[in-house]
């Protein structure tokens, strides 16, 4: 089932009061990140989820059964690809041969977008495979604004990118996470990824409130939502991505959906993964807020 | 070098080596202390590659068991930082570092399980490409057998072990107690492919292997029974030839075959 195909009521016109660019890509629904051990179910069921974010780099290799599979899933669902190594805020020369092989990946793919994180993986040659925080400083918001603007003229198109989980900050920043990524998705043309996981695990980290953070996003600029599971220890949380969605969380995803209205939004799980009817608990939960809480809105735009 | 430049490299340099010269320029949160919040960070590094090398390196992951496993990885990290974006690629060089590497290298069962799990993660996800049938040898003319050449599928991979790894590797698959390390007396010949979307691998004779390694490097099948003619019986030479070479396509380890000029 694709619900996006099935909208009545394009969600573009659904956004009163929030201008939407025309080169905007579709609201794609609900949808799950594609994972290994849930392969058999989808492909030999038919579960009710209308898309897939799958990980750029576990398909780009030279061949064999993944990209069969992820042919087959593409076949059947719209899908997007989520990297985790570009690197944008990174200071070392850019990685032509990753970007050339992410380029390959998405001609075949052709996904709706192509998304990764606000973050650096490494210099000096070396990758330290975590999404690494920056200073919000102008110099830093300069450099990421050129990157950007370097890998969209290398893909031929506006990427997306996610605000990361982080544990430090520093004092040299300039200014707010969430008016840094304004900043950059105003000046650069990026898309925005909205993990609201991320946001409040932040959040409770810096000791801010998650909702200054979500009123400081402008709402035109977000393509899509990420909904994921966390470690609490007390003190700080770590964003483990290995367990369901906390309560707290699913209540930011309710305020985000009244900000910014209809955004394509997957469930994200990396690890201790569920089986499938279990993680679409959490699928369907998406969808129900989003249709409980946006309905009335629609209707009393209309 | 600018200060975003300056600061990555700091940032880098702590993780890696426990310079921790860069928390003068993270403050502590409302809390927490600025060392534990940036040790997630330190600690997320090393476990995050050493249980990328455990789903590459499952079953090696079993022999050694999870205490020796985790401080065999961390050692593996702190000798080969990712050099590669894709965490795939991470543990290609464990094979050479446990032969190369005290204590790991006095028990080269180790090294030679590693580089069979290697080949066999290699030949998963290797470049696809068509498998040739029977019916493409047999358009041949018997004439024209002597000219013709093989191509290898490409996630064919030849290894030649010295311990009874492949042992090791059957046993720990079929979660069976392995056997004792034993060090062979020659070379045990491995050969890994994928058979349609499954990596797999058996053992060669020394003909057969032989025979496999010089047409991979394009020797014309006549001259390749000629070699065989070498090892006994000169008269089966092209019958076992033949043979050979049936149970390769039949395998799906050639990906075509060309007629000689």
């Amino acid at each position: 089932m694709n619900v996006a195909s099935q909208m009545a009521v394009s969600p573009a016109t659904t956004r009163a009061g929030h201008p939407v660019s025309s080169a905007k890509p579709p609201f794609l629904g609900f949808g799950l990140g594609l994972r290994a051990q849930h392969y058999d179910e989808i492909l030999n069921g038919n579960p009710a989820i209308d898309w897939f974010e799958v990980i750029s780099e576990n398909y780009m290799i030279p061949g064999g059964q993944p990209l069969r599979i992820l042919d087959q899933i593409r076949a059947r669902y719209p899908v997007v690809m989520h990297g985790v190594s570009l690197s944008i805020a990174s200071t070392a020369p850019p990685n032509f041969e990753y970007l050339a092989a992410l380029r390959d990946l998405a001609r075949r793919v052709e996904p709706k977008w192509i998304s990764d994180h606000l973050c650096w993986t490494g210099v000096h040659g070396k990758n330290l495979h975590d999404l690494l925080p920056i200073p919000y400083t102008s110099e830093a918001l300069d450099h990421v604004v050129n990157r950007v603007q370097l890998v969209q003229d290398y893909l031929g198109r506006a990427i997306v990118l996610e605000n990361v989980s982080t544990y430090v900050q520093f004092s040299n920043s300039e200014m707010t996470e969430w008016e840094f990524l304004s900043e950059l998705s105003r000046r650069s043309g990026c898309w925005l990824l909205f993990d609201v996981n991320n946001v409040y695990v932040s959040a409770f980290n810096h000791g801010y409130d998650p909702r200054t953070f979500l009123e400081g996003i402008p709402a035109d600029r977000v393509l899509q939502f990420h909904m994921a599971g966390h470690s609490h220890m007390g003190t700080h949380i770590v964003d483990t991505h290995d367990h369901p969605v906390c309560e707290d969380v699913w209540e930011l995803y309710a305020a985000a959906l009244k900000r910014f209205g209809w955004v394509s939004t997957i469930i994200e799980r990396d690890d201790h993964i569920p089986p499938l009817d279990e993680i679409m608990v959490e699928v369907e939960r998406t969808r129900e807020m989003a249709n409980k809480i946006l309905a009335p809105l629609v209707k009393q735009a209309g | 070098m600018n200060d975003l430049a300056r600061q990555q490299s700091d940032f880098q340099r702590a993780i890696l080596t426990g310079d921790d010269s860069i928390l003068a320029e993270i403050p502590d949160s409302p809390r927490e202390k600025r060392e534990t919040l940036f040790g997630v960070y330190k600690y997320a590094y090393g476990s995050r590659l050493v249980e990328a090398m455990g789903n590459d390196h499952k079953l090696l992951h079993i022999y050694l068991g999870d205490e020796m496993f985790n401080e065999m990885g961390h050692a593996y990290v702190a000798a080969n930082p990712s050099l590669h974006p894709n965490l795939r690629w991470f543990s290609s060089s464990l094979p050479l570092f446990l032969k190369s590497t005290e204590p790991y290298c006095r028990y080269p069962v180790l090294s030679d399980l590693a580089a069979l799990e290697k080949a066999l993660n290699d030949a998963f996800d290797a470049e696809d490409a068509p498998v040739a049938a029977v019916a493409d040898i047999a358009g041949f003319a018997p004439e024209a057998w002597a000219g013709l050449t093989f191509h290898p599928h490409p996630s064919a991979v030849r290894l030649d072990i010295l311990t009874n790894a492949s042992a090791v590797w059957l046993a720990l698959k079929a979660d069976e107690d392995p056997p004792d390390p034993v060090r062979a007396e020659e070379s045990n010949r491995i050969l890994v492919w994928r058979k349609d979307v499954t990596p797999v691998f058996r053992e060669l004779g020394a003909e057969e292997a032989m025979m496999w390694d010089e047409a991979a490097r394009g020797i014309p099948f006549g001259v390749l029974c000629s070699m065989l003619a070498t090892y006994h019986d000169p008269d089966g030479a092209a019958a076992r030839g033949a043979g050979y070479l049936h149970g390769w396509v039949t395998a799906g380890l050639l990906a075509g075959v060309s007629g000689g000029d």
